[in-house]
């Protein structure tokens, strides 16, 4: 029980926290929100299960990274939303940047010789 | 509780957000054209599985064993609700164990634990002084108590209390003027209801100035219970006078309904303490420096603590030891209970940790009967608990899921009986209290259960629990796997080996500590017949005895011999009188004294008690002389005559005719003793001890001048209550304030008997519930075997087997550990009895007759309890239970 979403959970685990905390960064959002905009910005090419979206947002919240509130929307629903805490966006610098090192080291990986060309 | 209600929120608040999410994903769809209906299962199935999110959310949360707890409970549950018969006997056992337990603790909380009942107590504070080597000091009541000086010295140099209070408890005093009664009270520093903060519901507490000076201010505060009582309530008492041993005291004061005083017993009264030599004439305890008479209390501010105040005080204390060489003190500070002094605590502790020891005993034989009710059931769900091992769960999880059974079931058990007990134990020891001899002090207990009972039921309940479930849930989680899922191996035999030998020892140990409980009650019961036939070796029928307490009564000795002379010749006169003697001690009256003599020959030298009598002594209350003479009204004058009773005379001069025989009183000061001498020996009788016909005993002729604390002995024919009112007008015609109340001797034997008849009330209550604890043990293990055995007695009977045999077999099998157990349990109390020994009134702690039937009664009871149960083996159809299952 469970073991599909734990498996994608660990494999996306550091990427799904970077995409989170960058999607809150333009404002709060509310959990389908956030899967929306991510498919969106990615151009329906990331798809992220509620089964990764769910835990990782706890898991965020419990970390002090974001934060939530109840908020009533239009039609008169409880939702929970939220936000990006300054923990948060301290967290998301160091993401970013970690992330870059990342695909810099495997862009490197992958095109050596241009690598080699350009020192 | 609040991490239950917080997870109880966010679970809530987790099925609120992806409710919120589906429809969000839902409303989506249908504007992009989707029917409404495909639109909500469409966005389901992207969501995925909704219960396995929730659960991997959830593991976020890290309260996964919470949620365990909860399946186990909601488990165990269904499993206990779905065996109401053994739900109900371990609920009622535990409660059964866990209530009196309960119960009896809230009565030690009430002496011991309690803080005082008083405004703020955690602030009061006894303190209490403990003399190191060998000190010489005059102790009234507790050694470790203070002297008048002492008070003063610690409440004027002292830097941590806001009021330092001090009290002579235990005061004894008789009201007088027409309403006669004895009173326990106490004599109080001026501060008293100021630092307990209990001032008198009317008029006033002391002030300083009524103890400016000793002796100089008459003045009582009433309890509430006396006005109301002996005063009826009357509202104009204040400012009137009350007489309390002789000394006229103006009422200025009565106190707080409820208010007692800081003791067990409950005070009637308060005066200043400078009032103690008018109160108690003829003891000067006031001016004596070296006296330990009042107990110290003081009131410190909120942010000191002990430790503080250990410090502070102990500076004192070393100065005072420095102006008396070799003394050295240290203090005992501590939170003031009812009881918390060291010398009340020596006494207390032991006696409270055999009645916990007792009352656990009974708890013990609750848990090993459940225990066995666990294993017996683990064996039918040996499947159930295979099946589980065999689809991956752990050991650990299987016993953590059988243990919160137990809790559960000791849970309920535990509410239950202390329920119970809280509800009845107040009952009880009123009932008990009442049944208490007469003139026994009223109490002042709160048995009302406070956050300590409560803790200590829950703790006892918790482990309880985990006594009588661990060794069960160990047990039943070690299983072979093959043979629990084939199902032949549990059905063949009654169960397998390991476990039958367990549910044997919990069946043994069940009867060994019944059977310790109920021969200690059998002993008891026995002593207490013998203490009821027993000839104490005196007329206790005939005989009627007044204590003549008159020196409290500020009778000087001429005043005493003027009114004793006139009492006696009144009361000779009165019809139905036959004889009237004096003594320094009437029999069995338990106010001892006794001395050190020298006896010619011998370098040891020799305790016996004395006793001071007149003349007529020995015919009124008939212990014959059976050799020499009795005494004669001029023996005082000699003072040297003595008559010894019939076994002293035998130990002091073995073999040797002891008339003439000289002996000394012990030197005093550096002069010689009286000499004694011999003239009379009089028959064995229990005078001192009921029941104890040996004491080493002496007589000496009484001064027709010694009347100043005397008991008048009369032998009489006809109705005592008669007599007693007759000489009561006696007294009262030539003295107002002499408090007279004749009983018979026999009386005198009740309150020697009423110890002892508490204890086997108590014993045999425990024995009783001991009894039908381990019965309902015997017979549930023999109705399970025979019930888990039909199999094997169908193939037997089948095979021709008598079934009388077959039952006599599985009787044999249930009595091998309860013989067992019953032999352990007459080894363990014989080793123990002795600590009854005071209670039998000269029965021997190995008394034949008891550890010969209490064995037998158990034995029968217990062949009875197998009995029933393994008939149904003869009503076993060999066909019927060869297809069993």
């Amino acid at each position: 029980m469970g073991e599909r979403y734990r498996n994608r959970i660990e494999l996306l685990q550091g990427t799904l926290d970077l995409l989170i905390l960058q999607t809150l960064l333009w404002g709060p959002q509310h959990g389908f929100g956030i899967s929306r905009s991510i498919r969106a910005n990615s151009g329906e090419l990331l798809q992220v299960d509620a089964g990764s979206l769910y835990p990782a947002l706890h898991r965020l919240e419990k970390q002090k990274w974001i934060g939530a509130d109840w908020q009533i929307s239009e039609n008169k629903q409880e939702v929970k939303v939220y936000r990006l805490t300054a923990a948060g966006r301290k967290r998301l610098t160091e993401e970013r940047s970690r992330w870059q090192q990342i695909s810099e080291a495997i862009g490197g990986v992958l095109n050596p010789a241009k690598k080699e060309g350009a020192s | 509780m609040k991490q239950w209600w917080n997870w109880r929120k966010r679970e809530k608040e987790l099925d609120k957000e992806i409710q919120h999410h589906l429809r969000m994903a839902a409303t989506e769809r249908e504007e992009r054209g989707a029917k409404p209906l495909e639109a909500e299962s469409g966005a389901r199935r992207e969501f995925g599985n909704v219960g396995l999110v929730k659960e991997v959310t959830r593991d976020v949360w890290g309260w996964r064993w919470l949620e365990d707890l909860f399946e186990d409970a909601r488990y165990g549950l269904r499993v206990l609700s779905k065996n109401p018969a053994f739900t109900l006997a371990a609920v009622l056992a535990i409660a059964l164990g866990v209530g009196i337990n309960v119960g009896i603790f809230s009565v030690l909380n009430g002496i011991a634990l309690r803080l005082l009942p008083v405004s703020r107590a955690h602030q009061i504070l006894s303190v209490n002084q403990i003399f190191h080597h060998h000190v010489s000091r005059n102790v009234h009541n507790g050694s470790s108590m203070f002297s008048y000086a002492e008070y003063l010295d610690y409440r004027d140099h002292n830097h941590v209390f806001s009021g330092l209070l001090a009290y002579e408890p235990f005061v004894e005093a008789t009201l007088g003027g027409g309403h006669m009664q004895p009173l326990v009270g106490a004599l109080a520093s001026c501060n008293y209801f100021e630092v307990l903060d209990e001032h008198p519901a009317q008029g006033r507490g002391f002030v300083d100035s009524d103890c400016a000076a000793p002796g100089q201010n008459a003045v009582v505060v009433i309890s509430d219970d006396l006005w109301r009582g002996t005063f009826a309530g009357d509202a104009s008492l204040l400012g009137k006078q009350i007489i309390l041993n002789r000394t006229p005291c103006t009422v200025i004061g009565i106190a707080a309904q409820g208010f007692t005083g800081t003791e067990v017993v409950a005070n009637a009264f308060w005066a200043p303490v400078t009032m103690q030599k008018e109160l108690d004439a003829g003891m000067d305890r006031l001016s004596d420096s070296n006296m330990s008479w009042l107990a110290l209390l003081g009131r410190v501010a909120p942010s000191v603590t002990i430790e503080q105040v250990h410090a502070d005080l102990s500076v004192i204390a070393a100065r005072i030891d420095q102006s008396h060489p070799g003394r050295i003190t240290s203090l005992a500070i501590a939170r003031a209970t009812l009881v918390g002094r060291p010398d009340e605590r020596e006494f207390l502790i032991p006696v409270a940790s055999v009645v916990l020891a007792a009352f656990g005993l009974v708890l013990l034989i609750a848990c090993a009967n459940v225990s066995n009710l666990l294993l017996a059931r683990a064996s039918v769900r040996q499947k159930e608990i295979a099946l589980r091992l065999s689809m991956g769960a752990s050991r650990w999880r299987l016993v953590r899921q059988l243990l919160t059974e137990s809790l559960l079931l000791s849970a309920a058990g535990g509410v239950l009986g202390s329920l119970l007990a809280f509800w009845s134990f107040a009952g009880v020891a009123h009932f008990v209290i009442a049944h208490l001899p007469k003139d026994f002090p009223t109490l002042a207990l709160n048995l009302a259960p406070n956050f300590t009972v409560l803790a200590y039921a829950l703790a006892l309940t918790l482990l309880t629990g985990v006594a009588f479930g661990l060794v069960p849930a160990l047990q039943s989680s070690r299983l072979d796997l093959n043979t629990a899922l084939k199902g032949d191996g549990a059905l063949t035999g009654s169960g397998r080996k390991s476990g039958r030998v367990l549910r044997n020892v919990f069946v043994g140990a069940q009867i060994a500590v019944c059977m310790i409980l109920l021969l200690a009650t059998g002993l008891l019961l026995r002593g207490l017949y013998n203490a009821q036939t027993l000839d104490p070796g005196f007329d206790v029928k005939n005989t009627a005895s007044t204590f003549l307490n008159l020196e409290t009564l500020g009778f000087d000795e001429n005043r005493a011999t003027a009114f004793v002379g006139s009492l006696r010749k009144r009361v000779a006169d009165l019809p139905g009188v036959l004889e009237v003697a004096q003594a320094e001690s009437a029999p069995l009256s338990n106010d001892h004294s006794g001395d050190h003599y020298l006896i010619p020959g011998r370098a040891e030298k020799v305790a016996m008690e004395y006793n001071y009598v007149s003349p007529e002594f020995f015919s009124t209350v008939g212990i014959p002389i059976v050799r020499g003479r009795g005494f004669e009204a001029n023996d005082w004058r000699n003072g040297t005559p003595a008559i010894l009773t019939e076994s002293t005379a035998r130990r002091l001069w073995p073999g040797e005719d002891p008339l003439g025989k000289v002996f000394h009183d012990r030197e005093t000061g550096g002069l010689p003793g009286t000499e004694r001498v011999v003239v009379g020996v009089a028959k064995d009788a229990s005078v001192s001890k009921l029941g104890e016909m040996d004491t080493m005993y002496v007589y000496f002729p009484a001064a027709p001048t010694r009347n100043i604390r005397s008991y008048l002995l009369i032998r009489f024919q006809g109705n005592v209550r008669d007599l007693n009112k007759s000489v009561r007008e006696i007294a009262r015609s030539l003295d107002a304030d002499v408090p007279v109340q004749v009983t018979k001797l026999e009386d005198g034997m009740e309150v020697w008997r009423a110890p002892a008849r508490i204890v086997t009330g108590l014993s045999g209550a425990l024995g009783g519930l001991a009894l039908l604890l381990a019965l309902i043990g015997v017979y549930g293990m023999v109705s399970y075997s025979v019930s888990r055995s039909v199999r094997e007695i169908g193939i037997r009977m089948a095979l021709g087997a008598d079934g009388s045999k077959v039952m006599g077999h599985a009787l044999r099998q249930a009595m091998r550990p309860v013989l067992i157990g019953c032999l352990i349990g007459v080894a363990g109390c014989a080793a123990v009895s002795w600590v009854l020994s005071s209670l039998l009134f000269g029965l021997d702690a190995h008394d034949p007759i008891a550890f010969v039937s209490v064995p037998v009664f158990l034995l029968m009871a217990a062949l009875v309890a197998s009995y029933i149960p393994a008939r149904r083996v003869m009503r076993v159809d060999p066909v019927v239970a060869l297809r069993y299952e």
